[in-house]
């Protein structure tokens, strides 16, 4: 397994900010949560959660990711065969099918951790096309990896999670190398996919985000409420934040999703626009130093496996940070690291264990 | 495995674009941020605390009034009141749609008020809007108290709130003066912006006058709810604290007032009295008789009480001091003399002869004695009250020169006092003739005018303020009942402002005028013969004149107290004291006395001497170089305060106007 001399090149300054940032999330779940819930239930369980994402991602350190690369195939084929088991026996939750219900009253998202298989299945199939540019079948087939999870997770519906696959499309078509004619017939595709995606594919409460999106004084009771709240949380905050635990916003339950999708708000209320460029900070210094080691990677399938890791990364981070202030519109995108959630924690995780994977056997000889 | 890859510019060129696309982004997000919480934190952090917080208003402490010496005549007594939380009730009824007429019904049975009045209040607490309480009944009983606290499991949203009750702790004590404080109506809620539906202010008075200083600032608290509408605790940093109102020290002096109010009470008359200070307008005492009692009006709902009040026959309302208009009678003699002898009509040495009536304009007038007084001069002519003298006097200088010095000693314009509603009366000369009774004025009314009957109407304060300025020689001051504000301030300090005494004129009379008729004023109360022979003091030197004023037609003077009430004559008496250090005036009327001034009113005056200068009156009495002071000493006996040793010879049955 792990050989003792690997040790010294494990990037501790980068497992270091993403504990750094997994320790403000419990803060601030913490903070979210004790008053609603004295027991500290949601709290502990974080906790918990932590723990096992941890372990986790020390197995994704210590397996080379070539091991990794060669059982990818599996792991994407479980992955699959559990999406379709959801299909046909999931139970309906909050409009979806998309949690596995485990004994012990736990449950787990398949689609979090196919986020993973998904990318480990491209990283191997770039580590052995290395052409500069795709070439249709080549893109076509990069296409049906990432196509067959996002297929199956848009049928449960699950709008909010198949849209995180985006970056992995990004990915194979910006770093895969695509022909000036490719981004225009891609460019054609969108103008014309999108009203028809519109017209057949969007749910009805999907069209309605994204209408209040382009219009927030809609709907300010309804769907609009959370993104009203969020922004009275975070403004409220002003520079210095009201301090730990004094968030009215969140502690008297004005701020939906509170612990979950809108914690960013929570951190806004309470640490203010000091602690929002803290958090953004160390997110970007997790950024520059994952693309420092895509760009030291012994090879093409560990630097796209990071570049693909970390596009989930940049990808979950915009959009929930940008939909607290009314950026983006509201979809149900955790905060990478931050969040509570037992799936997305462990996965973010993972995803952290795999890119301290490559860069510790950047070296050619070892 | 590749060792070098061919790719690698290629890859590391996208891989920078990647790189310095997230700077980009994430320096817009933390500008949007910046944008959020720099910029328009403000407005978020009103969102924020309109989200949780409700203003729960903190009534300010209403200030003290005192009298001059700080005996505390209006405070603030602890009390209970019935508020229903709205925001309570409408969960309630959610869950309940029958709550609220059992609600009422437990309103109804605790108040002991008909339903319609609990169903009225509750309207009007909703008419109000906003998430205050309803205010349902004030000054509960602790028994209701109980009783509501009994029940606080069915009725969680019934209220018991300490209040503070506006007290006068010796009830209709100095009540004119004081005023009373009310419920805001509509008209003070569309003149002034600071006040909430249901404040409290003054309505008369003081209490009226000097509400901006007694009402102080509300404070408010803010309690904090959850998105479920759950109260949870009081957020502490947006806490405003009440600011306490000013406290008032009035120149009213408490024992010359409940001297005053004893003598109309015990005597049963109805009346005023005023006591000022001519040396700086300050109101010693002030009463009007009947009083009423200001803790009955300051309540929130008396609509009853109030149609018990304007009904009353006597108009206990009307602050006679200064609202009351009553001819002057003989008092407006003193006003003649000065005019007379300051305009040249007569010189100090001038005599008339007063047979009993004389002729004028073709009309015969009588002096209130018969049989006539004889050669009389100014002095005399003040002393014993001659009609006659004055009938010439006014003769000699017609209506419009006796109304230039009536207006200069403060007659026919309201004096400037610090209290609400004051009158101005009437001083009636050919011009008002024309102007307000489009006739010619009868140069035989100005007869009637010359010994203050007519149309001339004054108030007693004018009377009062007429008296100072020729006490004091001649400085017309405004008449004030507050003569210090305390200001409480945050760190228990106090600032005292002293009201300013306000000199408003200095007459254009001559010394000796003003010196001629102070010698006719004082003999008036001590030489024989006086019509004020009832105020004397031995020790003491009072100045005054008497007056009565017929309220029906007569021929001469006679007692009118066997007549009923309403046609018996009003006494007056106005005087200072002493004759040439003047410390203090008093002016006593009494309405329908049906005594002449010298017998009813005089008294009071002389008790409130005897009381303003105890220690002189004392002195006197014990002045060892008097022998029969010695003799009752050697017989154990002290003089008795208040008695004075030898009652004056009483020259003329029923005494003079």
């Amino acid at each position: 397994m792990i050989e003792r001399r690997l040790l010294p090149t494990l990037d501790l300054n980068f497992l270091g900010t993403a504990i750094v940032i997994a320790a403000i999330g419990c803060m601030l779940i913490y903070s979210a949560t004790y008053f609603g819930d004295p027991s500290l239930y949601i709290f502990r369980k974080q906790l918990l959660w932590m723990a096992i994402a941890l372990v986790l991602m020390a197995i994704f350190i210590v397996v080379d990711y070539h091991v990794l690369f060669d059982i990818a195939p599996i792991l994407y084929g479980i992955g699959l065969a559990l999406l379709t088991y959801l299909l046909i026996w999931g139970k309906i939750r909050a409009h979806t099918k998309s949690w596995i219900q485990l004994p012990g009253g736990f449950q787990f998202q398949p689609s979090e951790f196919m986020k993973i298989f998904t990318a480990l299945m491209l990283a191997k199939f770039f580590d052995s096309n290395d052409r500069a540019y795709l070439n249709l079948r080549s893109f076509a087939m990069a296409m049906a990896i990432i196509g067959a999870p996002v297929l199956l997770i848009l049928a449960q519906p699950d709008f909010g999670t198949a849209a995180t696959f985006a970056p992995l499309v990004a990915v194979a078509m910006f770093f895969g190398g695509m022909r000036w004619r490719f981004w225009i017939v891609l460019a054609l595709v969108v103008v014309i996919a999108l009203p028809l995606g519109w017209k057949f594919f969007l749910k009805g409460y999907q069209k309605e985000r994204i209408m209040i999106f382009l219009n927030p004084e809609r709907d300010p009771l309804g769907s609009g409420y959370q993104v009203t709240q969020a922004k009275i949380a975070i403004g409220s905050g002003g520079i210095h934040g009201k301090g730990f635990k004094n968030g009215t916003q969140a502690k008297l339950e004005y701020l939906p999703a509170r612990h979950t999708d809108f914690i960013f708000a929570v951190l806004g209320e309470e640490w203010g626009f000091i602690g929002v460029v803290i958090v953004l900070g160390l997110y970007l210094f997790l950024i520059m130093q994952s693309l420092s080691f895509a760009k030291h990677a012994r090879d093409r399938g560990g630097t796209f496996l990071i570049i693909s890791l970390i596009c989930f990364f940049i990808f979950h981070i915009l959009i929930n940070v940008s939909m607290q202030i009314g950026v983006l519109p509201t979809t149900g995108i955790p905060l990478p690291l931050i969040s509570y959630g037992g799936s997305s924690t462990m996965m973010f995780f993972i995803a952290i264990g795999l890119m301290l994977n490559v860069d510790m056997r950047r070296f050619v000889n070892v | 495995m590749r060792v070098y890859r061919d790719d690698q510019k290629f890859l590391n060129f996208r891989i920078n674009v990647l790189l310095w696309a997230n700077v980009t982004v994430f320096v817009f997000l933390a500008g949007s941020f910046w944008f959020v919480q720099g910029l328009q934190a403000d407005k978020y952090r009103m969102l924020s605390e309109a989200n949780a917080l409700r203003e729960v208003v903190m009534p300010a402490k209403r200030g003290l009034i005192m009298d001059r010496n700080g005996k505390i005549l209006a405070d603030n007594q602890p009390a209970y009141s019935l508020t229903i939380d709205r925001v309570l009730l409408k969960t309630l009824v959610k869950n309940d749609p029958q709550h609220k007429p059992k609600l009422f019904e437990f309103i109804t049975t605790i108040l002991g008020i008909p339903a319609a009045e609990v169903q009225a209040r509750y309207d009007k607490g909703v008419a109000a809007g906003g998430m205050q309480p309803i205010m349902m009944g004030e000054d509960i009983s602790m028994e209701q108290v109980a009783m509501i606290q009994a029940q606080s499991v069915i009725f969680p949203e019934v209220n018991v709130d300490p209040v503070q009750r506006r007290n006068y702790p010796y009830g209709t004590m100095a009540a004119h003066t004081m005023g009373f404080i009310g419920e805001a109506t509509e008209k003070d809620l569309a003149n002034r912006k600071d006040l909430k539906l249901g404040d409290l202010l003054g309505k008369r008075g003081v209490e009226l006058m000097y509400d901006n200083y007694l009402r102080g600032k509300d404070g408010a608290q803010y309690w904090e709810y959850d998105s479920k509408g759950r109260r949870l605790g009081e957020y502490r940093p947006s806490r405003k604290e009440p600011v306490a109102g000013d406290n008032l020290y009035l120149t009213i002096d408490f024992e010359l007032q409940r001297r005053a109010e004893q003598y109309f009470i015990e005597n049963e008359f109805v009346g005023a009295a005023v006591a000022l200070d001519p040396r700086n307008g300050e109101v010693l005492a002030m009463v009007s008789s009947p009083e009423f009692n200001p803790n009955v009006y300051s309540k929130r709902f008396t609509p009853e009480v109030y149609k018990t009040i304007t009904s009353n026959p006597f108009k206990i309302e009307l602050n006679r001091v200064i609202q009351g208009l009553y001819s002057p009678g003989s008092v407006f003699k003193t006003v003649m003399a000065a005019a007379g002898l300051d305009s040249g009509a007569i010189g100090p040495d001038t005599s008339f002869d007063c047979g009993g009536s004389a002729v004028f304009f073709g009309r015969r007038f009588r002096c209130w004695q018969k049989n006539g007084h004889g050669a009389v001069n100014v002095e005399r002519g003040l002393k014993v009250s001659c009609d006659i003298f004055f009938y010439n006097t006014g003769a000699r200088l017609g209506v419009d020169k006796i109304a230039e010095y009536a207006k200069e000693l403060s007659f026919g314009s309201i004096t400037q006092i610090d209290l609400d509603g004051e009158k101005a009366g009437i001083v009636p000369s050919t011009q008002w003739a024309l102007a307000k009774q489009h006739r010619k004025w009868y140069p035989s009314e100005t007869i009637s005018v010359a010994i203050g009957q007519g149309p001339l109407i004054v108030t007693p304060l004018q009377v009062g303020v007429m008296m100072a300025a020729i006490a004091n020689g001649g400085t017309v001051y405004r008449p004030h009942v507050v003569r210090t504000i305390e200001h409480q301030n945050a760190d228990g300090t106090t600032n005292r402002l002293r009201v300013a005494s306000q000199a408003l004129r200095q007459l254009h009379m001559k010394p000796e005028v003003i010196e001629h008729v102070k010698n006719g004023l004082w003999k008036v109360v001590n030489e024989d013969g006086g019509t004020g022979g009832n105020a004397r003091i031995s020790g003491l030197d009072i100045s005054g004149k008497t007056g009565t004023v017929q309220v029906i037609a007569q021929s001469g003077w006679f007692s009118t107290a066997g007549l009923p009430f309403m046609q018996r004559d009003h006494a007056w008496f106005a005087s200072y004291a002493k004759k040439n250090e003047p410390q203090m005036v008093v002016v006593v009327f009494v309405e329908h006395a049906g005594a002449h001034g010298g017998t009813d009113s005089a008294p009071l005056a002389k008790m409130l001497y005897e009381a303003r200068f105890q220690d002189q009156v004392l002195n006197a009495r014990l002045n060892l170089s008097d022998p029969e002071t010695l003799a009752q000493l050697k017989e154990g006996k002290l003089p008795q305060p208040g008695v004075a040793p030898k009652e004056p010879a009483q020259t003329t049955p029923g005494l003079g106007h």
